[in-house]
């Protein structure tokens, strides 16, 4: 409650009577409210707010001393714990001089304010983002994708203020299209979702995103979040389409969905709740029409489910994101199964009988649903999981195996494109990071 | 002696607007609810609204339903619209999370 009041703007406190969570569950002893009543008087009569009138100004440098480099290191990352900043992971301190080397990757000046961070308000600019991408043990070529992805997660279409406190927990995925991603080494393929210490960017790029939500928007487990099991916090999920790998005649997710030019470096984000593998492939002697309707059916049932938090998307978001690993749509594409054809396949075979969602109590969550186009679609029976095929996003990366689907289950009231910058230095950046981290972005040691 | 300084992650903060001043007190007063009609509102207010008609007689609170209800529109400014103009002196804003 303290973010959402400073991400109004107010000083971040209020007039709060806060109770545990059982009383607000059904058939509850309620009588606790009763016992407290005098607070609720008083919040109304007598509360004052006990911070400054005004906190605006600089955030301050932050100081340590140790017998050793290693004596400081460890103690600046006990300050950053204590204080509720880190993530459990090692962090590197944001030094002057390690953010000016982030900054490098900036296309915009480093007081440029992207937007407050929700719920808690936080100011974010530029050099916040450094700051995040320093700690998160980031390079400069990895800034522009960052900055782009904050763009996107700022943006009032998102959802972002929403989905930060949530008790569902969703985690945004940054898919990103265009040179940059192979340039600085973000995975497309094997392992796209990370870990890859051949192509870390993602890692540290989803990382840094994470830092900002939680320090600087306030996404604090049990406090700033609900999230009750909080899955994929650490790196969120941050990777590149395998544009070399779309078929003849397909075209890149940011070209689809935001109808940016093919070769435009951009991010998408979509808020996910969670993953899962759908094994897709034969076991025995199907030909390979079977193989893919076989599998196709098995998406298609596994979308079949009422994921109500997909709700928030049904109009103008997704139901989720199905990745194609690059063999996969290969064969599809010989069958003639297009982009289109997969999203219609899927949307008329995953609509769910109105009897289905009866029994799982569903309706009352479309009753009371903000939007009048998602509240209506409960006549529709069997009822689609998006308002068009369309909403699907669709997504060729993974390594060329052809095993499995992935399925990205959205809670994403939105699907967010923004097209990077990147500085006139970038292409210095880029020898820099072959001069550093050994082979280039076309080499790998497997 | 090691000395490592690095950068506060938490960014800045910009306070734009004041809270509502307090009501010297409620004897006499309107109050209205704001609620997002979820986690047992439907019992908690109706509580609420009864002890403050009974510790405070000459007080007027405004049905729960007053206002709209329900996440979607309780923070929107048709909702704000509509309490300004209802001359309520306090609002109380109940079980959202």
């Amino acid at each position: 409650m303290k973010n959402a009041v400073s991400g109004l703007g107010l000083a971040p406190d209020a007039a709060m009577v806060t109770f545990p969570i059982d009383m607000f569950l059904p058939g509850s002893d309620i009588t606790p409210l009763r016992a407290r009543k005098r607070e609720f008087y008083d919040g109304l009569t007598r509360w004052q707010s006990g911070l400054a009138r005004a906190a605006t100004g600089a955030a301050p440098m932050l100081c340590v001393e140790g017998a050793s480099y290693e004596d400081a290191l460890n103690k600046a990352n006990n300050l950053l714990i204590t204080n509720l900043w880190g993530d459990g992971l090692p962090l590197w301190p944001a030094t002057r001089e390690r953010v000016d080397w982030i900054l490098r990757g900036a296309a915009l000046p480093r007081t440029h304010v992207i937007g407050k961070f929700p719920p808690r308000g936080g100011v974010t600019t530029v050099e916040t983002c450094a700051v995040a991408l320093a700690m998160a043990g980031g390079r400069p070529e990895y800034l522009p994708v960052l900055v782009a992805a904050v763009e996107a997660f700022l943006d009032d279409e998102s959802g972002g203020d929403q989905l930060q406190a949530t008790s569902g927990g969703p985690f945004p995925v940054v898919i990103v299209n265009g040179p940059i991603a192979r340039e600085i080494r973000l995975n497309s393929g094997f392992g796209c979702l990370g870990p890859d210490p051949q192509r870390p960017a993602g890692a540290s790029i989803g990382r840094a995103l994470r830092l900002l939500q939680q320090n600087v928007g306030g996404a604090l487990p049990g406090i700033g979040s609900m999230a009750i099991f909080g899955a994929m916090r650490y790196t969120n999920a941050v990777f590149a389409e395998d544009e070399a790998a779309l078929p003849q005649g397909w075209q890149p997710h940011a070209t689809e969905r935001h109808g940016y030019a093919p070769g435009t470096n951009s991010v998408s984000l979509v808020f996910a709740s969670g993953v899962t593998n759908v094994r897709r492939r034969g076991a025995k002697k199907e030909t390979p029409q079977e193989d893919i309707l076989n599998g196709m059916w098995r998406m298609a049932d596994f979308m079949r489910t009422p994921n109500l938090a997909a709700l928030a998307g049904y109009e103008k978001g997704t139901p989720g994101i199905m990745m194609i690993s690059p063999v996969v749509a290969k064969m599809m594409a010989e069958q003639d199964w297009t982009q289109l054809s997969i999203r219609q396949f899927l949307w008329e075979n995953s609509r769910i009988p109105l009897a289905q969602l009866q029994r799982a109590g569903a309706p009352a969550w479309f009753e009371i649903d903000s939007n009048p186009v998602t509240r209506e679609s409960i006549k529709l029976d069997p009822w689609p999981i998006a308002l068009k095929p369309e909403n699907i996003v669709l997504v060729v990366a993974g390594g060329d195996h052809p095993t499995h689907y992935h399925w990205l289950q959205a809670h994403s009231p939105s699907v967010v494109g923004r097209v990077m910058r990147v500085p006139e230095s970038f292409e210095q950046l880029l020898a820099d990071a072959d001069r550093d981290l050994g082979c280039g972005s076309d080499a790998c040691r497997i | 002696m090691t000395t490592l300084e690095f950068h506060d992650p938490s960014g800045t903060f910009e306070v734009t607007q004041q809270h509502a001043p307090r009501l010297a007190s409620l004897a006499g007063r309107r109050i209205g609810f704001v609620s997002n009609e979820q986690w047992q509102a439907y019992r908690m207010l109706p509580m609420l609204k009864e002890m403050l008609e009974t510790d405070f007689p000459d007080i007027k609170v405004l049905p729960i339903d007053a206002f709209p209800q329900g996440n979607a529109v309780i923070g929107n400014e048709e909702t704000a619209a509509l309490v300004k103009k209802s001359g309520v002196d306090a609002v109380i804003v109940a079980n959202a999370a």
